[in-house]
């Protein structure tokens, strides 16, 4: 008591200096080893949440167990696994790549690089690809979440998967006026080694999706507490084994069966691009009540048409849970487990604009045919014969045709 | 009455020895600085991943032709290794001249701060080496600046210019709001640096808010500034001392420059900002089909230059608010000493008086 009450006691600017230099310390001591490494992945809360009102069930569990399972098949950001165990393909995703493309940024001596996801993608895909990366607020669109397993810009179908070139054609190439760069100064292997890793990211978020969705439908979670014997596990019993297995073969399956079209099919009707009668006729489509590209994207493709609609990533917790994207009280709860808000997607100007998909013909006759997985631009039905249901071959290169004498305008 | 400085002595002779390295030392810290912008720019940090060695060698001894020839990433890492490591020893050599010729006490002990800090920056390299710390990398950009400041600095209060300054509480350059001007732009920019920084060392994991917040405050620093240098340009481009009407021109040029890189920077990392409107894009020439390519020369440099003059905004302001307490110190000084020789005169007279 004596030594407390009679203390010497300190002049306030030592004490004020003692308290930086320790405030400085912490600050220091806090913030150092925050990053050193990525522990894991982020649940998808988002998806959680919108079965949870959908379905109106508690998802806690579910998430619970589908992470535990996700984790143990996949890995971490830092030491990513592939189950390759589980599933008979065996091409599609390479282990050494995998750990190539995972963990921090370093390189070696002999200049190959690691970490190459961190490197490049990160900062606008995020850690899990869910496309909320630091940066993804200042993209329009926003980067893309590859858990769905839906990608725009590809020439399989609409509803199918990317092949491997799609996948390679967009790094390549990047996306000319968006966030997305090309990345064709990069060494092959590099590139080849993102492509593993974005399939991965995208199998993993899909499994888990799948896995969270059976879990309330099919396993009985969501209603009350379920047993340990009840709960999805792995390796757990038979029944979720065989669950997760043939989702993940599927899921494996689609993007095995992705497959870029033959290069001389693709090419056949090639020669017709210059063609001014075609170019006639494809403005003749473009404006016509079959194809009616005029309603979204102006006459002449100029713009300026009063569209509003969203892109598919976020009517899935908006309108297709009967959630206006402007009500920002009812998407607050989804804001704060990580949901992009709501932005308008616009049609995109043609005439001298820029084709995000590339202005390659081949590519747009497939834009045209199969719409835009992920957005509100439809396909159109191919027919043998003019029928006014639906556009021949002839007639989608017509519009093509026209589309590019769109640029030159 | 103009006055030098009255409290200082120069009984030795001046140490033009401490302002020659000085200022070797402020043209080896902005190279070393691009160098360290550019290892950043192509995630280069753990190009080598031993410290403080390089690849079990000694630093100095690393074969040459591995180094030059090698991958571009080993190039750039090693070379800003060695540029470090001769900046300290210059740091070394400007210590022991200080010591030996400088008679100010307080221009020895800047100079041992200088040596600290250096020590310091390079310990902070390693260990973000050694650990793999992103948020460590943040700190080492974060310090790179402050060394430089404190590098013109020394050279600025060892030179000629320094010593021939006078100061007359007339003038109004050195009055208060002056000073603040000057230390709110030196306040502003390292703050800017600071903020600049964390937008470059983002973490993985960080949440969109924190990146968005980060950019709100860089882009809102930036404007406040560059008004900042305005107002400084304003009040002392006529002031008759070119020793601050040239700093402020060249502050006032760099952060105009600064924010047009600042722009380039971020066109050339994630694209033309959606914010200014699909119209203002379009009559952009060649915006709106502006195509980023990920690790491009141009881009990089671009990227790399706005770290550069990031810094010499600082070290501009740290030469302007320098000079500005220089000449203010000096005219407080001189009143001072005139008061002390009116009471003297006074005193004098009533002796002479008493002895008449």
């Amino acid at each position: 008591m004596y030594l407390l009450i009679h203390r010497p006691k300190k002049s306030s600017k030592s004490v004020c200096r003692r308290s930086n230099i320790a405030l400085i310390f912490v600050s220091v001591v806090t913030l150092v080893g925050c990053d050193s490494r990525i522990e894991k992945f982020d649940p998808n809360e988002v998806f959680s949440l919108t079965l949870a009102k959908s379905e109106s069930v508690d998802m806690g569990q579910a998430q619970e167990d589908v992470t535990k399972v996700i984790e143990t098949l996949f890995g971490t950001p830092e030491s990513p696994t592939w189950p390759q165990d589980l599933i008979s393909e065996e091409t599609l995703v390479q282990t050494e790549r995998l750990r190539r493309a995972a963990g921090g940024v370093s390189s070696e001596q002999d200049g190959t690089h690691l970490g190459l996801f961190q490197e490049h993608c990160v900062v606008c895909h995020g850690v899990s690809g869910n496309g909320r990366g630091p940066a993804s607020q200042f993209q329009n669109p926003y980067p893309r979440d590859f858990r769905p397993g839906i990608f725009k810009w590809k020439l399989t179908d609409r509803a199918e998967k990317p092949s491997r070139e799609d996948l390679r054609r967009v790094l390549e190439n990047g996306i000319a006026g968006t966030g997305m760069p090309s990345f064709s100064l990069l060494a092959q292997d590099d590139v080849e080694a993102l492509i593993d890793y974005v399939i991965y990211l995208s199998v993993r978020g899909e499994l888990e999706r799948r896995l969270l969705r059976i879990s309330v439908s099919s396993l009985g979670y969501g209603e009350e507490a379920l047993s340990d014997g009840e709960r999805l596990q792995f390796p757990g019993d038979e029944q979720s084994k065989q669950v997760i297995v043939s989702n993940l073969e599927r899921i494996v399956g689609q993007w095995v069966a992705a497959k870029d079209p033959d290069e001389e099919q693709r090419l056949i009707s090639f020669n017709i691009l210059e063609d001014d009668a075609g170019i006639s006729r494809g403005r003749e489509l473009f404006h016509g009540k079959i194809a009616n590209c005029v309603g979204c994207h102006g006459v002449d493709g100029s713009g300026g048409v009063a569209t509003l609609d969203y892109d598919d990533w976020t009517k899935e917790y908006t309108t297709r849970l009967g959630i206006s994207p402007n009500d920002k009280d009812a998407l607050q709860t989804f804001r704060e487990v990580g949901a992009h808000r709501p932005r308008p997607i616009y049609p995109r100007k043609l005439k001298n604009g820029v084709l995000r998909g590339g202005d390659d013909p081949v590519r747009l006759f497939q834009l045209i045919r199969q719409g835009i997985a992920g957005t509100p631009m439809p396909g159109v039905t191919l027919v043998n014969e003019e029928n006014g249901k639906g556009l021949t071959e002839a007639q989608i290169w017509d519009l093509v045709s026209y589309l590019h004498s769109l640029q030159d305008k | 009455m103009t006055a030098r400085d009255s409290t200082e002595s120069y009984t030795t002779p001046p140490a033009k020895s401490v302002h020659r390295l000085a200022v070797l030392a402020v043209c080896m810290v902005w190279p070393l600085i691009w160098v360290g912008g550019l290892v950043t720019t192509y995630d280069a940090g753990m190009a080598v991943p031993d410290w403080p060695g390089t690849y079990g060698y000694n630093l100095f001894l690393y074969p040459l032709d591995t180094w030059l020839l090698g991958p571009f990433d080993l190039f750039i890492e090693h070379g800003h290794r060695l540029l470090g490591a001769f900046v300290g020893f210059v740091a070394i050599l400007i210590l022991f001249f200080a010591h030996r010729h400088e008679p100010r006490r307080w221009v020895r002990i800047l100079s041992i701060a200088l040596l600290g800090m250096v020590i310091t920056q390079g310990l902070l390299g390693g260990m973000r080496v050694v650990l793999s710390d992103r948020t460590l990398a943040m700190v080492h950009g974060c310090v790179g600046p402050a060394f430089f400041s404190l590098c013109v600095a020394t050279a600025v209060v060892t030179s000629q210019t320094w010593r021939r300054a006078r100061g007359d509480l007339n003038d109004p350059q050195h009055g208060k709001w002056n000073i603040a001007l000057a230390a709110s732009v030196l306040i502003l920019s390292y703050t800017q640096g600071m903020l600049g920084a964390r937008v470059r060392h983002i973490l993985p994991d960080a949440l969109p808010g924190e990146f968005t917040t980060t950019v709100a405050q860089h882009i809102s620093v930036a404007v406040l500034l560059w008004f900042l240098s305005v107002a400084a340009f304003r009040r002392f481009r006529g002031c008759g001392d070119l020793t601050l009407a040239r700093p402020v021109l060249v502050l006032l040029i760099s952060i105009t420059v600064q924010i047009a890189l600042g722009v380039g920077t971020w066109v050339a990392n994630y694209g033309w900002p959606g914010i200014l409107g699909s119209s203002i894009i379009q009559a952009i020439p060649g915006a709106s089909q502006y195509l980023i390519q990920a690790k491009g020369f141009w881009d990089s440099i671009v990227v790399t230059a706005h770290v550069a003059v990031g810094s010499l905004i600082l070290a501009v302001s740290t030469m302007l608010i320098l000079r500005l307490l220089r000449t203010r110190y000096l005219a407080f000084a001189a009143e001072s000493a005139d008061s002390d020789f009116e009471r003297q005169s006074e005193s004098s007279v009533s002796v002479g008086q008493a002895f008449s």
